[in-house]
């Protein structure tokens, strides 16, 4: 009776490779971080050679002042990057979600920030704000304003990458709010426009829920992105003044090379690791609820 | 018939006498044999290239050079040097790399090249060499296990040192007939007089950027004050009164300086000197070999030198470059003639003339050096009073410079008081040392 029906094992075999694949590509190096993270490993020891310290780092980590504030800087910048983002970049789609002649190519010179390598972005920025021979504190100084400080102030310096990186990544957000936008069913919103609804009713009340579903995955995106930069503020500010840039991806790149703690590092992209799981998750089941939501009230209106 | 003998006499004269030379040649049992070498993409290092070809033309040892940015350098080093059998024969590394490596058991103790009669130079005059510099980046195992003592040993030699200078616009001082600073009263007072004197210009540029440049800027102040990091059994006493002194005159000079000077990095404090928006700057040597460089300088001819201004000692950095042999080189015993000779009187003389930094005392009085580089004899003097340690060479020393320098950073530019902030990294210090078993015998 338990001979195994080869028929039956064609799937697994099919599959097979796809899931070796996935196991060594995908698991050994997170298990492998995952188990780095409780030793005390410095880079000129093999990972044999490193002490076992067990829950040790992550008990450090959380004492750690820096650490803490670093977290807390990572999470203002990327929930004030994001939602920047997502209303600048949703907005400028409506406006030119409509037939403007040459829109192709005013679409490609709108996504050029985001192809600029980081490096560049950062040293362009950097030269920017610079206090002296910047091009903002010297039209500042030309209207004969007061020069800011752009990145030696720490309250200014998070505001000065927070605009850099909105000047970056903007054109992510408007181009997938565009072609979301551009791919809504128009029988919507002509009964809409036939019914009388204004312009505003017909963003808020149609084309925004309509787009939900692609704005939740492009703010997801922006958001596990906004968590892990690291050039162009490593070029822009290093994490200075004091540590009032210093993001968590910045932290655990410092942590493995200056500090020479891979442990901790590891231990510190874990947590980074399961605070974006738990987002994902989070952002996943808030619109599996809505969905669902949607249908009980069409099920409801279908019976009615 | 005598014609021939006398050609064959002649033939056999000259073929001994090549016998002869061959065998005196130390460098013939490698002739033709390929080193490849690590060295950071540097001035000094760029003046040693030079130079090279030179080496392979007396010895016939090639020499092939990978050249990384410095900080890169040490990334790619760690990895080699954990190779069973790696692929630099010689490497230069970052001062602050040498606990790391010796304490990894990663490079050759050099004694037993020096003990070898087959290598080892008997006129290579190792005393002519900067104590300063050797003690700081060659020996480890002495004193603190970081500095040259009775159990010390050597694992590297320096080849590309620095040591502290202060450079001063020659046009300005004169103009207002300003003396020329030589304690810290008088630097500090300097500082702040001459942005008044010279509107728009700063007093002295300094690196002030958060992280490793405040920390190296505070700590260029804090030796020649009178204060260290830690006292003899390791506890940081980076908070007492020498240390606020240090973040005191560090804060003067940052705040009297050029415009965004709280945020400068070693290459804009320098660029603002080469500008002419400063009237002094005071870190590494290594830096003067731009000054009367037209293509980046906009102060060529007006800049003079002299010796870090002393507080209640003297003591200018040390820092830089050394060479050493990796324990896993593959051909060691040429490696070592390389490194002989690249740090022999020869061709620390020949790279001088280059635009690199001498490690040697002759080189720096040396009359044709001192007639290209007329900065060099000041250097010389000044570098009798080179610290070898002003600041610890410890493994944990890359995380308590980190914290220093956030800590120093929120006192320039967020105006933390500056014991408070001092006192937080005595104390986190601490914790770090005691993580790091340095208590263990207390």
């Amino acid at each position: 009776m338990l001979r195994i029906n080869p028929n039956r094992m064609t799937p697994y075999m099919f599959l097979a490779p796809a899931a070796i694949i996935m196991a060594f590509a995908l698991l050994y190096p997170i298990g492998y971080m995952v188990y780095a993270s409780f030793l005390d490993w410095n880079p000129s020891q093999r990972i044999g050679e490193a002490d076992w310290v067990g829950l040790r780092n992550y008990a450090n980590l959380l004492q750690d002042e820096s650490f803490r504030e670093s977290f807390f800087v990572t999470i203002k910048f990327a929930f004030a990057v994001v939602t920047l983002e997502m209303i600048i970049g949703v907005g400028l789609a409506l406006l030119l979600d409509r037939n403007i002649r040459g829109m192709s190519m005013l679409r490609t010179i709108f996504i050029l920030p985001m192809m600029i390598a980081p490096i560049v972005v950062g040293l362009m920025w950097r030269y920017m704000y610079h206090p002296t021979v910047g091009i903002f504190n010297q039209t500042l100084k030309s209207w004969g304003f007061e020069p800011i400080p752009w990145l030696s102030d720490s309250n200014w310096s998070l505001i000065s990458i927070i605009i850099a990186d909105i000047w970056q990544w903007t054109p992510f957000i408007f181009i997938l709010a565009l072609a979301a936008l551009q791919s809504l069913p128009r029988s919507a919103l002509e009964a809409a426009r036939i019914d009388g609804a204004t312009g505003w009713q017909q963003i808020f009340y149609i084309k925004i829920p309509l787009m939900m579903p692609v704005l939740i995955v492009t703010a997801l995106l922006r958001l596990i992105d906004a968590f892990k930069v690291l050039e162009v503020i490593l070029v822009m500010t290093n994490g200075g003044p004091g540590l009032s840039t210093e993001i968590m991806s910045l932290r655990i790149a410092r942590t493995a090379s200056e500090f020479r703690e891979l442990g901790v590092a590891a231990a510190m992209s874990n947590l980074l690791l399961l605070l974006l799981f738990v987002l994902t998750v989070g952002m996943f089941i808030y619109n599996k609820i809505q969905e669902n939501r949607a249908a009980r009230i069409r099920k409801v209106a279908e019976e009615a | 018939m005598i014609n021939a003998i006398k050609i064959a006499a002649t033939s056999v004269a000259a073929l001994s006498l090549t016998a002869s030379v061959a065998l005196a040649n130390p460098y013939a049992p490698y002739k033709g044999d390929t080193l490849v070498v690590n060295f950071p993409a540097h001035p000094h290092y760029n003046a040693v290239m030079k130079v090279l070809p030179e080496f392979t033309k007396e010895t016939g040892i090639k020499v092939e050079v990978d050249q990384l940015q410095y900080l890169k350098m040490r990334e790619k080093q760690t990895l080699e040097l954990t190779k069973s059998k790696g692929d630099y024969d010689l490497l230069a590394y970052v001062v602050f790399s040498k606990a790391d490596y010796v304490y990894a058991d990663q490079l050759e103790n050099l004694a037993r090249y020096f003990m070898n009669p087959k290598l080892s130079d008997p006129s290579y005059d190792a005393s002519d060499i900067i104590d300063g510099y050797i003690g700081n980046i060659g020996v480890a195992g002495g004193e603190k296990g970081y500095l040259p003592g009775p159990t010390g040993s050597l694992y590297g030699m320096p080849f590309g040192s620095e040591t502290s200078i202060l450079g001063y616009r020659k046009d300005i001082f004169e103009k207002h007939n300003l003396k020329v600073p030589e304690n810290y009263d008088e630097l500090l007072d300097l500082a702040c007089k001459i942005p008044q004197l010279e509107p728009g210009m700063g007093g002295l540029s300094s690196r002030a950027a958060s992280g490793h440049h405040a920390s190296h800027a505070f700590l260029l102040h804090l030796a020649p004050l009178g204060g260290r990091i830690f006292d003899d059994e390791w506890n940081p006493i980076v908070n007492n009164e020498a240390g606020v002194k240090a973040a005191q005159a560090l804060k003067k000079i940052v705040d009297c300086g050029p415009e965004g000077a709280r945020t400068f990095g070693f290459a804009e404090a320098g660029a603002a000197f080469l500008q002419g928006r400063t009237a002094m700057f005071l870190d590494s040597t290594v830096f003067a070999g731009q000054v009367n460089d037209a293509s980046k300088s906009k102060v060529v001819g007006k800049v003079g030198w002299a010796a870090h201004p002393a507080g209640t000692r003297r003591g200018s950095q040390t820092g830089g470059f050394g060479i050493a042999i990796p324990k896993n080189a593959q051909n060691k015993e040429a490696a070592f003639l390389l490194l002989q000779w690249l740090t022999s009187k020869k061709a620390d003389r020949l790279i001088a003339l280059a635009g690199g930094n001498p490690s040697r005392y002759s080189t720096h009085n040396d009359a044709e050096v001192n007639e290209k580089y007329p900065h060099m004899k000041v250097f010389g003097e000044a570098l009798k009073y080179a610290d070898p340690d002003w600041r610890p060479i410890i493994p944990v020393w890359g995380k308590i410079n980190a914290d220093l320098g956030t800590a120093l950073s929120k006192v320039l530019t967020e105006d933390l008081d500056i014991k408070e902030a001092l006192d937080g990294v005595a104390e986190r210090t601490k914790k770090i040392m005691d993580q790091a078993g340095y208590n263990t015998w207390k």
